[in-house]
């Protein structure tokens, strides 16, 4: 299956040997350098099929010093025209003492830069990274006049909960679970503890959140030493912004609960005081439990009143109802609104640093210097020998 | 013209097997070798250039294959002096290889 790492860091090392090509004279690179391409193509596939990245540095390994070796040889032979057969098979045996020049300081330029850059590899911390995903959903809209609006578009919600993830609110109970400030003491402040702002900021730093295109899920990524540590951190940053999530719904579904609850008893109150009015005024009409044949005036309005006060109590006992619903509710967890899809696990290999992609780069870039700083060795020994009367061709 | 460069005679006893192209010579040269001899393309082009102006080979314009090959890559064959050179520089070496088994440095070729 061809993945997107094979393509790029393929295409990257044909890239760079195609412009390596140029190390070649003219005529060389006009008559050969589409064949060598080719070939170094179909080796860097066969280099990646038998063991990926470090195939490929093996490949380079053995290209550069190649490549460097017979661009001289090439070079030099359109300098030095071969007069016979023979010499045109034996004669580069012989290098003469600038070709030794070349070479000498070529390989110790190279060989400078690749240790250097070898040692700068292995000599870096280690760093893995671990990762959690989580599933976030939008609040719901606080109730209108007792009434829930449902869920609403926000456009901002991803943004909002990555700063709200990264700020104070959420990580202070990461620093506090995991010990963070006096842990990172002891790494990094001679033993003593952190404050919890210095904490905070190597956290932050340490920590990387991205939304996943096109989803609901969020990426929490966390870079540490410690492969296991990285896992807790990123683990706990979830769990502590579910929990953040979590006291924020149940507050808010509190505050509407005592909202339903005020309204409920202003109108059990208004009813009160209808009844009590409406007793008082069938005692002084004498009126029954039914309506007479020839009703007066008052007890027309007495009967209006006491069908508003049927639709009132209806309406009571539906928000009554309402408030147990919301009872309900606010004792249901709203774990659903934040779900750990993927929950951390600590990383089997460092992701820093690269050290097949720091080798080649040492390769290549050592191989590149040593190739200019050889010829110009080269140039300054010819320029020597041609002021010192010696001869420019080989014996 | 004796001795070859091992390159030289490497790419002639890969060429010796019939016509090939530059990555074929490659695989030749290092399964023939058992993986010790690996041609990275300036050496086996620098020494295909070599060769071919010293006529010991030469392009070929036919494919063995065309249905399985690419046509951009282009094939290289043994001349008549190619493959007389070949030849020679090979029985150099059996004579070398009989000498050493004489003294008893290796052993009996198999």
């Amino acid at each position: 299956m061809n993945s997107s790492p094979r393509n790029w860091l393929l295409a990257v090392s044909e890239m760079i040997y195609q412009r390596l090509l140029f190390a070649y004279p003219k005529a060389h690179r006009n008559a050969y350098g589409a064949d060598m391409a080719q070939l170094f193509r179909d080796q860097s596939r066969d280099a990646w099929n038998e063991s990926r990245n470090w195939g490929l540095v093996k490949l380079w390994l053995r290209v550069l010093p190649d490549l460097v070796r017979t661009s001289v040889i090439e070079r030099w032979s359109n300098f030095n025209p071969r007069k016979t057969m023979a010499d045109k098979i034996f004669g580069l045996m012989r290098a003469p003492s600038p070709l030794s020049t070349f070479f000498a300081v070529a390989i110790a330029v190279f060989l400078l830069t690749l240790g250097t850059s070898i040692a700068i590899t292995f000599i870096l911390p280690e760093t893995y990274a671990s990762t959690t995903r989580i599933k976030v959903e939008p609040d719901m809209e606080p109730p209108a006049n007792g009434y829930p609006r449902g869920t609403s578009i926000d456009p901002y919600f991803i943004q909002t909960t990555v700063e709200i993830m990264g700020s104070e609110v959420v990580l202070k109970n990461v620093i506090d679970s995991l010990g963070l400030n006096e842990k990172w003491g002891k790494k990094f402040n001679n033993g003593g503890a952190l404050q919890t702002g210095e904490t905070l900021l190597m956290l932050r730093k340490s920590m990387q959140l991205t939304p996943v295109r096109n989803t609901k899920l969020l990426a929490i990524t966390v870079y540490n030493e410690d492969p296991q540590e990285a896992a807790q951190i990123a683990n706990a940053v979830a769990d502590s912004y579910r929990e953040y999530r979590l006291k924020s719904l149940t507050e808010q579904a509190r505050q509407g609960f005592t909202l339903l609850q005020q309204h409920y008893q202003q109108e059990a109150a208004e009813i009160g005081q209808i009844e009590a009015r409406l007793n008082s005024l069938r005692e002084q009409l004498k009126i029954g439990n039914q309506i007479s044949a020839n009703p007066s005036p008052q007890e027309l309005a007495y009967w209006d009143e006491m069908g508003g006060l049927a639709q009132i109590l209806d309406m009571h006992r539906l928000l009554s109802l309402k408030i147990e619903k919301e009872k309900v509710d606010a004792e249901i967890p709203k774990s659903s609104m934040v779900q750990v899809v993927d929950p951390a696990e600590p990383g089997r290999t460092p992701v820093k640093p690269n050290k097949p992609l720091n080798i080649l780069i040492g390769i290549v870039g050592g191989g590149t210097l040593g190739m200019i700083v050889g010829e110009i060795a080269m140039l300054v020994s010819l320029r020597f020998r041609k002021g010192n009367g010696h001869r420019l061709t080989p014996a | 013209m004796l001795p070859l460069t091992p390159a030289v005679f490497h790419v002639l006893l890969a060429l010796a097997g019939g016509e090939r192209h530059g990555y074929a010579i490659m695989q030749e040269v290092a399964e023939s070798t058992g993986g010790r001899i690996k041609m990275g393309p300036g050496t086996l082009y620098g020494t295909v250039k070599r060769l071919l102006e010293a006529q010991l080979i030469e392009e070929s314009d036919e494919r063995p294959d065309p249905s399985l090959d690419d046509e951009r890559r282009r094939y290289y064959r043994l001349t008549g002096v190619g493959e007389e050179v070949a030849r020679a520089e090979s029985r150099r070496y059996a004579a070398i290889v009989k000498i050493a088994t004489g003294k008893k440095l290796i052993g009996e070729p198999a």
